[in-house]
């Protein structure tokens, strides 16, 4: 019974909160690899690879503005746009040109992007390990029940719940998300209508990027900044999405929280194992809900 | 047809002599490592630490009247293109010597092949210690410590110090454990008094390690050995200062010490983590090393790292090996080599002759900021000589036996 011991101690909770932070970053990253896939059907492999941009991107911004909290925000800001130019110019260059070819082309095509991103940066920004810290601000730690939770990750607490507004709104306030919304369900059907789908692709694809892009800004303060740090993410995001359902926003912002919260606590009740328990928790999922939680655009 | 013929046999002699040339005048060595993705941080450095050895060696004449000359193959971290890249070395370039790699598989790998070719093969930064444990044989070296030598010296030092209460964490794969166990199972025999509290154990890659951090403060251990590698010992570092980790408990990592952990945080890095480290270009205070992180940085505008020293040192014994053998000869080569004795940054080195393993002192330091360096250095250093931690010969031939 030590297990439900440690579950209901007074570590619970600073796991709790450790664990939502996380899932902020796996939700901001993995909704903009499910948008692309749900609009423009994409398995976008170098998602993960666009992620590490936007890092490499942040750390640029920030040593050249300075490591205080105005270079921070800006890199917060400037690190997505680039990764959204970047991503507007393979769209337009490359996968406008493939869309109605079939899904494994497009597959191919974004896996070697991921090779070719990962080389861009290696000449770009070359093989040493970079690293930002978190600007003072952020520094230091709260205690609960005299365990620390960094201000840093309670700050990407407040971030995650905004990004998620913000996509609410994009996506069913604004014409161009209800015209992507539409194009998901049937892009023949709304061209008919006269509307230029290539637009609407070329939209969600820069806004999934930008997704990405911040991501990897987000993440950029708390990790070592380095070639193969998009590597396991990329993993982590596609189960994720499977697991809410393809395509399905809310179905990234419900697997995101399963797979952060599962570690977290998986972590507290056998840390000896603890990795095991996210994925433990996608054969759940999926055995009983093979297509995923929520419903899928495919 | 006869200008033709005589053309042809022409080619043909020109293409002979070009051969026998190439195998006659030079002594060709051939490198396999990782020369793309995220472990060229380490490897970058053994190729650079080696190339300045030998321009210098080529410089005052080269061996025995020959240059030294080299040629790379990128393994790609992936052991079947390292074995097949040692092969093409091997039948192909005909190099006299093999070196490399940073992955223990292909590692293994290359020196099984090494083995059946009769080729000598200088292992750098591969940490497995089967290489020169029971894996061992005549034709490999190496010139880095291993997991095992790390264990020992690191347990040496703990074992002084008065905690009683262990957690150890790290990686979930081989290097990981091999590590972490070391450490706590020699520390073990060492004070007996020591307890394993628990143990967490990560994805290789984890990003976030909070998490990880608060269940093991809340299990309130007195130390904790961390076992990561690569881009993890940042990652754990920045988590550690973001949380007050080291604060409240004392941590070890092996090579937290190093430059390759410490200079990409810059002054932020968290003071008072104790590790361990092959080679600090600040550390010893020696004429000789100075003069090599001078050298280094001078060509390289850079620090030396432990990679460097690895290098260096392959380049050295094979210049000094061959020179002692008096011919360009394998087997007197490997014969010259065993026991040799050279100069190195670090004081003088010995390739042990019983498993063909160099003699290193490991470092044993905790991290602090310093006056004249923009990122921490490690500071209280304990130098841990080999003769106190090295596996006996006996052990060694023991695990070869099995």
């Amino acid at each position: 019974m030590g297990w439900l011991a440690n579950l209901v101690s007074t570590g619970t909770l600073s796991q709790v909160l450790v664990g939502l932070s996380r899932t902020t970053i796996l939700f901001i990253v993995s909704s903009g690899l499910t948008l692309i896939l749900g609009v423009l059907r994409i398995p976008n492999v170098a998602h993960g690879s666009l992620y590490m941009l936007g890092a490499f991107s942040a750390y640029t911004v920030i040593s050249l503005l300075g490591g205080g909290l105005s270079g921070f925000l800006a890199a917060l800001v400037i690190a997505p746009m680039i990764v959204a130019a970047f991503g507007f110019v393979l769209e337009r260059g490359f996968f406008s040109y493939l869309y109605d070819r079939e899904h494994l082309m497009l597959l191919l095509l974004t896996f070697s992007f991921a090779l070719i991103i990962g080389d861009l940066v290696k000449i770009v920004w070359g093989s040493e390990y970079r690293s930002v810290t978190v600007p003072e601000f952020f520094q230091g730690s709260a205690e609960i029940f005299g365990l620390p939770i960094p201000y840093y990750n309670l700050f990407l607490l407040l971030i995650g719940p905004f990004i998620a507004v913000f996509l609410w709104l994009v996506i069913n306030r604004t014409k161009m998300g209800k015209i992507a919304r539409a194009a998901a369900v049937d892009a023949e059907m709304v061209s008919a209508v006269g509307i230029n789908v290539g637009w609407v692709f070329a939209f969600t694809f820069v806004l999934g990027c930008f997704l990405a892009g911040l991501g990897g800004a987000l993440i950029a303060p708390m990790v070592n900044i380095s070639l193969g740090m998009d590597h396991s993410l990329i993993m982590e995001a596609f189960l994720i999405v499977i697991m809410g359902g393809l395509g399905n926003i809310w179905g990234a912002l419900l697997g995101s929280l399963i797979f952060g919260l599962t570690q977290s606590l998986g972590i507290l009740i056998w840390p000896q194992f603890g990795i095991v328990f996210p994925y433990l928790a996608v054969v759940v999922v999926l055995f009983f809900r093979p297509k995923g939680l929520l419903s899928s655009t495919w | 047809m006869k200008t033709t013929g005589a053309f042809l046999a022409g080619v043909v002699m020109v293409f002979c002599m070009a051969a026998s040339g190439v195998a006659g005048d030079t002594i060709k060595v051939g490198l396999v490592d990782t020369y793309t993705g995220p472990a060229t941080t380490f490897t970058n450095d053994v190729l650079d630490g080696f190339k300045l050895a030998v321009e210098k060696i080529n410089a005052k004449g080269g061996v025995l009247g020959r240059k030294i000359e080299y040629v790379t193959r990128d393994d790609k971290f992936k052991p079947d293109i390292g074995l097949t890249m040692a092969k093409e070395l091997i039948l192909k370039e005909n190099v006299d010597i093999l070196m490399g790699t940073i992955n223990s598989a292909t590692a293994l790998a290359v020196s099984d092949l090494c083995k059946k070719e009769k080729i000598p093969f200088l292992v750098t930064f591969s940490k497995s210690d089967k290489i020169t444990g029971e894996k061992g044989h005549r034709y490999v070296f190496s010139m880095n410590e291993n997991t095992e030598m790390v264990g020992r010296a690191t347990a040496t030092v703990l074992a002084r110090k008065p905690y009683v209460k262990y957690w150890i964490a790290g990686d979930d794969y081989e290097y990981g454990h091999a590590i972490a166990n070391g450490v706590f199972e020699h520390l073990k025999s060492m004070n007996p008094k020591v307890q394993l509290l628990g143990q967490s154990w990560w994805k290789v890659g984890e990003t976030d390690f909070t998490p990880y951090i608060t269940q093991i403060l809340a299990a309130k251990p007195d130390f904790v050995i961390v076992a990561t590698g690569g881009a993890g010992m940042v990652n754990f570092q920045k988590a550690a200062q973001s949380t007050g980790f080291h604060k409240r408990v004392p941590f070890y990592q092996h090579t937290a010490i190093e430059l390759s952990t410490l200079m990409p945080q810059g002054p932020n890095a968290p003071e008072g983590v104790y590790g361990t480290a092959n080679y600090l270009f600040y550390y010893p205070d020696t004429k000789e090393n100075k003069a090599f992180a001078d050298e280094f940085r001078k060509a390289y505008n850079r620090y030396p790292k432990s990679g460097a020293l690895y290098g260096y040192l392959a380049a050295e014994f094979i210049a000094k090996s061959f020179e002692k053998a008096g011919k360009i000869d394998r087997e007197k080569f490997i014969d010259a080599m065993e026991g040799m004795t050279l100069d190195s940054p670090v004081g003088k080195l010995e390739m042990r002759a019983c498993d063909h393993q160099v003699l290193l002192p490991v470092f044993f330091g905790v991290t602090k900021k310093s006056p004249q360096y923009e990122f921490l250095v490690a500071g209280d250093i304990v130098s841990v000589p080999a003769k106190e931690y090295m596996p006996s010969c006996e052990e060694i031939v023991k695990a070869r036996a099995r």
